[in-house]
């Protein structure tokens, strides 16, 4: 039997136990479904994330790897009328802090007045003295701010944190939105809820104002996939049509933001940061940043770069302001904060000090202005009942000494929401975040939010970082909520085609990845031509067993037997082994997922999960051409994913240049191996396997294996897409395609190089072929892919050091 | 007093730098009882682009950046500074310390020198405990500031051992201070920490210090280094005071400010962000020479 706990308010049932009228109709539903259905529409929920990759990255974690996204089923769901009054309030409460931040780093009125104490600004490691006198590019401070908001027993809400650095969440909250109303279609189409296209829309329109004529778009710079919500950041630029970019990709020259791609510099009018202020420019902020564009405050200060939020807004969070905000409310709008604060006494003052000393026992202390005071409050804010005797007195002793780093906070207890927890509803507390962007004619709040639930009864923070999980947030419409098809008529839809120059780091990834799947299938090949050899028990396995050897998949040469040789190439640890190669290939998609076929991720992390469940080492051959045999189809998979759902822009070049050169790298290399003057019927039929060529080899011959023709279908004959010919007319192709810098003649460099080593590749004389032409040609094709790093990845330099 | 300043900045690059781009802070500034009547920056070889202006503290910053290859960069800085002879206050006078801390939270003040800006940890200065504990006994109960001060700053010089090898400008200033060794730099970090752990506040002064030749021996060209120490808020009455606690002094009138600040990251001579391949050597001479007398080499060039 689900009931409130005692003290607390419950979202869905009043003190007695009733039902609240607002959720009635949603049990209603569930019941009707009954709990294994129900289960069912939650798993499809689960699989639906888990395809779409949405992920989170925990810190803490030994190998900080990405974890799934853990959702809640049951989602929040908030009254028409409790909706109302909380957008007021966040509407309010952006123009508010709005109002503080244009003064602080303008006419400093609110201090000079006695509104706001200097230190309470001062303290702050974000209040960024660069930034001061510098006006915002367009007007304002603030393009995307949230708060956290809790419901106190009383059942008011209250703002538990200001978010006006760079919030995050906006994109979970569409992506837990894609889920529930997927799996949950029915039930959610039944009812009035809130759709949150407009809100993304309305936003976009906003920072694509700050465009100029021809620049690269609007791009989101993100710290980069190791950052804990790096899947956010690609999922909103896909959303919303911006490119994702990090520090590296940005260079200013003459005081503007410029995109470095592969067809050179593209201006950039606005940016949209998921770094931190401090960390945007290692010349005028933190020098130990390695995540940010040198000289970006300079094109700030000239107004050349609109960045939002404003550098130095992260001001807006501080602990410290807390307390003084219902009387700047009173000041700047001659108003009451519609959403009061969580009661905060900053320190920082005689009274409000005396009174932190006298009650802490009932009260949180936290830093004033950071999250964490080493070796004061190492948690962050933190319940003083709780703490054990020296750590109490150390903190009294500081609070006294240094009062200006301290508040003192109200506990807060939060309401509780139900969650589903193996067939039956359970309360659990949670925190509910709500956004607001800005837009042409003032704000917009998004109609839904993020909800983030505690793991235990007794939480009073929530934090992602703690096992939590999150929920969607169902707004309730009193009127009928019009089908977002008719929001955007037909007519008024401009239509967009990507083009746009591509970013070079993206480039390279691309180009990268394809390298690394193909040298992956490559080597796939080998084991696979291995395991059959030795279940059909035949005898000369030397040369396959060295070639492994010499790619750094298997750790020792011939004499090794083969069955180790081709288990350690499959699930060993050697630099060429299988797991360090897809390890390689998911990184580099990694950093592109914004662009990038979901089904190729998925299907990439298929084949990893399946290498890594499947790991044997002391495998029988058996096994290992089974495994080898499944990994290949995955792998087919992915080339299938990328030629169907790619769109034919320089990205698909790029990921088919890196396909063809390691290809015929690869061809080179085995024909050298299988191929070359003491090659024998036997090593002629692996290397006709090896290139999937064996079929067409007998149609044209009938005698067995021998050398000249089997050379020729290899290298030279061009209608076998697994040629070295055919690759290389290929490269050709793709390096013709691709745009010039305007220092460049007709035909690129990479062209010339491209088209020579065809030419000669068609001159071969299979009767006369040695291996040092074959390795020439190797050589080339190496010479060849740094001459394409040179021309297009530019960011391939020497990362830039600090000098000091 | 009149001095002329030239200080000689140059960094050989292990291999061609395509690109950089630097900030620099090296004009001196106009402050209490100090005229900067003449400066000149020549950077060589010429940057592609150049600006300049003042930043949050006042300090004069040139921006360049560079984008051609270049295997060295050579800044030279020309001063003509006036300089007044030093304030001396009766130490005993100052207001106590504890006034001065009380006061500072109930500022209503933003301005570059307000007191309120230097009394937070910043990025070489944390408020460490250890430190402040350390600083605590010299300010006891109802002693004036600038008397406490200069007893710090002494005590600094009597119990720190000054080792360039110790420390580099990344050194962190708790272990400069559990090393008892270091440089001007580290020793005015130990002090800021000390002092800013109280609630008092404190700014780091970078510029030069006249160092006199041995009696008899002329003048080494080169030998006057960059040097830096702390400035102390005293209270509104008295304002900012400078105190050296690598000589032990007061900073007086052989000291001439170059920037001001929080820490060293505020007033860093030179920073910058380059690609490069390898690392790079880096020297730096200073000549301060009092109007009259002249430099060894070459007269300095003063427009």
């Amino acid at each position: 039997m689900y009931r409130a706990q005692p003290g607390l308010y419950d979202e869905m049932v009043d003190a007695e136990g009733a039902v609240r009228p607002h959720w009635r109709a949603l049990l209603d539903r569930f019941d009707a479904l009954g709990p294994e259905a129900l289960n069912n529409r939650f798993e499809a929920a689960d699989r639906h994330l888990k395809e779409s990759g949405v992920s989170f990255r925990v810190y803490s974690d030994a190998d900080a790897t990405e974890r799934p996204w853990p959702l809640s089923h049951m989602p929040l769901l908030i009254s028409a009328e409790d909706w109302k009054h909380i957008k007021s309030g966040v509407l309010q409460r952006v123009e508010l802090i709005e109002a503080l931040l244009a003064d602080v780093y303008g006419p400093q009125q609110f201090i000079k007045d006695g509104l706001l104490p200097a230190s309470a600004i001062a303290g702050s490691p974000e209040f960024l003295r660069p930034m001061v006198g510098v006006p915002p590019v367009g007007g304002r401070y603030l393009a995307f701010y949230a708060i956290d908001l809790g419901r106190s027993p009383s059942g008011d809400w209250w703002v538990i944190r200001d978010r006006a650095q760079g919030p995050s969440g906006a994109g979970y909250a569409q992506e837990n939105r894609n889920a529930m109303s997927r799996a949950l279609s029915d039930v959610y189409r039944g009812f009035n809820v809130e759709r949150l296209g407009s809100f993304f829309e309305a936003y976009r329109g906003w920072m694509s104002s700050f465009r100029t004529g021809d620049d690269a778009g609007t791009c989101l710079l993100t710290p980069g996939r190791l950052n804990e919500t790096f899947f956010e950041h690609a999922f909103l630029a896909r959303h919303l049509g911006f490119r994702l970019v990090e520090g590296q990709d940005l260079t200013v020259r003459n005081q503007q933001v410029f995109l470095r791609t592969i067809a050179g510099l593209r201006r950039i009018g606005a940016l949209w940061r998921r770094v931190d202020s401090d960390f945007c420019d290692p010349l005028e902020l933190n020098q130990r940043s390695q995540l940010g564009v040198p000289g970006l405050v300079q094109a700030v200060r000239q107004g050349n770069v609109m960045v939002a939020n404003a550098l130095g807004s992260g001001l807006g969070e501080a602990f410290a302001l807390m307390g003084f905000l219902p009387a700047l409310a009173k000041k700047v709008m001659d108003q009451s904060l519609l959403l009061p604060n969580v009661a905060t006494w900053w320190c920082g003052q005689e009274t409000e000090r005396r009174y932190v000393l006298d009650n802490l026992d009932r009260l949180v202390v936290a830093p004033a202005f950071v999250s964490r005071l080493p070796g004061i409050l190492d948690h962050g804010p933190t319940v003083v009942a709780e703490m054990d005797p020296g750590a109490r007195a150390a903190l009294v002793e500081a609070i006294e000494r240094r009062g200006v780093d301290f508040v003192g906070q109200e506990v807060v207890k939060l309401s509780t929401t139900p969650v589903w927890t193996k067939g039956t509803l359970e309360p659990r507390p949670f925190e509910l975040r709500v956004f607001v962007a800005a837009t042409a004619d003032g704000w917009n709040v998004m109609p839904g939010g993020f909800g983030l639930i505690g793991d235990r009864i007794d939480a009073r923070a929530v934090s992602m970082q703690q096992g939590a999980r999150s929920c969607d947030v169902w707004v309730l419409s009193d009127s009928r909520v019009a089908d977002p098809s008719h929001l955007a008529p037909a007519r008024e839809v401009t239509i967009r085609r990507s083009t746009g120059a591509l970013p070079s780091r993206a480039a390279d990834n691309l180009f990268w990845l394809a390298r690394y799947l193909e040298r992956t299938e490559a080597t796939l090949r080998i084991v696979r031509s291995m395991a059959a050899l030795l279940v059909e028990e035949r005898s000369d396995i030397s040369a396959l067993v060295d070639i492994l050897f010499k790619w750094g998949a298997s750790p020792q040469p011939y004499p090794t037997a083969g069955d180790a040789a081709a288990a350690q190439a499959l699930f060993g640890t050697g630099p060429g082994a299988i797991p360090a190669l897809i390890r390689a290939a998911r990184n580099a998609a990694a950093a592109i997922r914004d662009r990038f076929p979901r089904d190729t991720l998925q299907a990439l992390d298929d084949l990893n999960a399946f290498i890594v469940s499947t790991a044997q080492v002391q495998a029988t051959t058996a096994y290992v051409l089974d495994k080898a045999n499944t990994a290949l189809r995955i792998i087919a998979a992915v080339a299938g994913f990328q030629n169907e759902n790619m769109n034919r822009l320089s990205g698909w070049r790029f990921f088919q240049l890196g396909h063809r050169i390691e290809r015929a790298i690869n061809t080179c290399r085995t024909v050298r191996q299988f191929g070359g003057e003491a090659s024998t019927p036997d090593t002629l039929d692996t290397l006709l396997e090896w290139c999937e060529s064996q079929r067409t080899y007998r149609v044209r011959y009938l005698h067995g294996a021998s050398r000249g023709p089997v050379l020729d279908l290899i290298l030279i004959d061009e209608s076998n897409p697994r040629s070295l010919a055919f690759s290389i007319a290929d490269i050709v192709t793709h390096t013709l395609a691709m745009p010039r810098t305007p220092n460049e003649g007709d035909v690129s460099s990479a062209t010339s190089m491209a088209q020579e080593l065809l030419n000669e590749v068609r001159a071969f004389d299979v009767a006369k072929l040695g291996n040092e032409q074959l390795l020439a040609c190797e050589n080339g094709l190496m010479r060849l892919s740094n001459e394409i790093s040179q021309l297009y990845f530019t960011v391939r330099e020497p990362a830039p050091a600090s000098v000091s | 007093m009149k001095y002329a300043v030239k200080q000689v900045t140059t960094y050989n690059y292990a291999s061609a730098v395509p690109f950089a781009k630097h900030v620099l802070r090296l004009t001196p500034m106009g402050d209490a009882g100090q005229t900067v009547l003449a400066n000149t920056i020549t950077i060589d070889p010429a940057p592609r682009e150049r600006q300049e202006d003042n930043d949050f503290f006042g300090n004069r910053v040139t921006h360049i950046a560079f984008e051609s290859p270049h295997l060295t960069m050579t800044i030279t800085c020309e001063a003509a500074i006036e300089k007044s002879e030093a304030v001396t206050d009766d130490l005993a006078a100052t207001p106590t310390w504890t006034t001065v801390r009380d006061a500072v939270p109930l500022i209503a003040d933003l301005s570059p020198r307000a007191p309120t800006h230097y009394i937070f940890a910043s990025r070489f200065v944390p408020i460490d405990p250890t430190i402040r504990d350390y600083a605590g006994q010299s300010f006891t109960p109802d002693r004036s500031i600038l008397e406490a001060g200069l007893d710090l700053a002494m005590r600094i010089k009597a119990d720190f051992a000054y080792d360039p090898a110790a420390t580099d400008v990344t050194t962190p200033t708790t272990e400069a201070f559990s090393l008892k060794r270091g440089v001007c730099q580290d020793f005015a970090h130990v002090m800021i920490a000390g002092l800013r752990g109280l609630g008092l506040p404190a700014a780091y002064v970078s510029g030069y210090l006249r160092t006199e030749p041995p009696p008899g021996k002329p003048r080494l060209a080169g030998a006057d280094a960059t040097h830096a120490w702390v400035s102390l808020w005293c209270g509104e009455a008295i304002g900012w005071r400078g105190l050296d606690p690598t000589n032990g002094i007061t900073a007086g009138g052989d000291h001439l400010t170059l920037a001001f600040g929080r820490d060293y990251a505020d007033v860093s001579p030179v920073d910058g962000v380059i690609v490069a391949d390898g690392g790079h050597t880096l020297s730096v001479a200073v000549d301060v020479v009092p109007e009259g007398e002249t430099l060894p080499e070459e007269p300095p060039r003063l427009s």
